[in-house]
């Protein structure tokens, strides 16, 4: 019966996927949203503080937080963590001087028991700029092979070229759907 | 009294717990394998539209209780510059699967060369070895009759260690039982010299 029940409740589609989009400040966390949210590249300014769209992809309703990614600022990021689905951790794949700074903050983040369930999908985001680092090279600066009891998936994007975006989108919305 | 209660309630409850490895090229199908697996063997899990499993990068993770044990697999990317990334998880690994797209004529040898390399590894030494003639779905493929004297070429790398090569499609779900049934025996089998962790 309760198989049934949530066989319906499936169909008619269960609640928003709640999720958050994290990174250092300058990472393109706000182009992203907006990109997925109007498909169009909109000039932004550092977030202080958050945006939160609702953005349908393919019938999948996310609720997408964005939140500023200053260094004064990050110690907020964990009073948003609770009933998040997953986490789209962004990385300017050009900005190797701070990559270690990135990956300190994502190690930092994963350790919080409210996010253990949380799918990680990390973008190795501005693949437009010449000389900057290949996902292989963003998964070894970040240290995910750390990352043994979670699921997560690198892409590489250029959010003011639209690239790559779909594919991750894609793979997200396929995981997501799986969990419910 | 309450010592030996509790003590047996552990006893019962308690679960061993052994990692998995799923490697092998990119486009082979461990991905999609993984996941007609976790279908199969988990109750309720509606699963991934298999159609739509990409390119790893990254890690797919995957946990199966069966027979009084739990299965933890790790699921890694197979493309060249992703393979400097997988001993990183050997010392920690209590099985591998290593899976063969078996329509990839073209390829078969870049992927022995690629077992080859990961079995020489020391510490992978002892651990049971499953490989998968993968996609046998497909009409054209090879078999496992030639796919297993390939992989055979430099048996005494493989040495004393539990290994078995099987047909299987992860699509169809042609072999995972069996796969999963074997794995189970080898790894309790090897569970002297490799004990798993124990979850309470």
């Amino acid at each position: 019966m309760g198989g049934l029940i949530s066989y319906f409740r499936g169909l008619l589609g269960s609640r928003e996927m709640r999720i958050l989009i994290l990174g250092l400040d300058g990472a393109g966390k706000t182009t992203i949203l907006y990109r997925l949210q109007v498909g169009e590249v909109v000039t932004t300014i550092p977030t202080i503080g958050f945006n939160v769209e609702q953005v349908t992809y393919k019938n999948l309703k996310f609720q997408v937080w964005d939140l500023g990614g200053q260094t004064s600022i990050r110690p907020y990021w964990r009073c948003y963590y609770s009933n998040t689905d997953a986490i789209i951790y962004v990385v300017d794949s050009a900005d190797k001087d701070r990559i270690g700074i990135s990956k300190d903050e994502l190690l930092y983040m994963l350790r919080e028991e409210e996010l253990a369930g949380a799918i990680l999908l990390v973008l190795a985001n501005k693949q437009d700029i010449e000389g900057c680092l290949s996902v292989a090279e963003v998964h070894q600066a970040l240290g995910l092979d750390a990352l043994k009891n979670r699921t997560f998936q690198i892409f590489k994007t250029s959010a003011t070229k639209g690239e790559g975006l779909d594919q991750a989108m894609d793979w997200l919305s396929n995981v997501l759907q799986s969990k419910k | 009294m309450y010592h030996l209660i509790t003590g047996l309630y552990k006893q019962i409850t308690r679960k061993d717990e052994y990692n998995v490895l799923i490697l092998g090229l990119d486009n082979a199908g461990k991905s999609t394998f993984l996941e007609t697996a976790k279908t199969r063997f988990t109750k309720n899990y509606k699963g991934m539209n298999l159609n739509y499993i990409t390119t790893t990068v990254g890690l797919n993770i995957g946990q199966i209780e069966i027979a009084g044990i739990r299965l933890s697999f790790w699921d890694l990317g197979g493309q060249k510059e992703l393979q400097s990334l997988w001993d990183k998880y050997y010392d920690e690994s209590h099985a591998v699967i290593y899976v063969i797209d078996s329509n990839d004529r073209e390829r078969m040898n870049e992927s022995k060369e690629l077992f080859d390399k990961m079995i020489k590894n020391e510490y992978l030494s002892g651990v049971p070895l499953l490989i998968l003639a993968n996609k046998q779905d497909l009409e054209d493929c090879m078999g496992v009759r030639d796919i297993k004297p390939v992989f055979q070429q430099h048996g005494h790398l493989i040495g004393r260690r539990d290994c078995l090569t099987i047909p299987t499609s992860g699509l169809t779900g042609e072999g995972v039982n069996e796969a999963i049934m074997w794995l189970v025996e080898a790894l309790k089998r090897n569970s002297i010299v490799r004990p798993p962790k124990t979850l309470d």
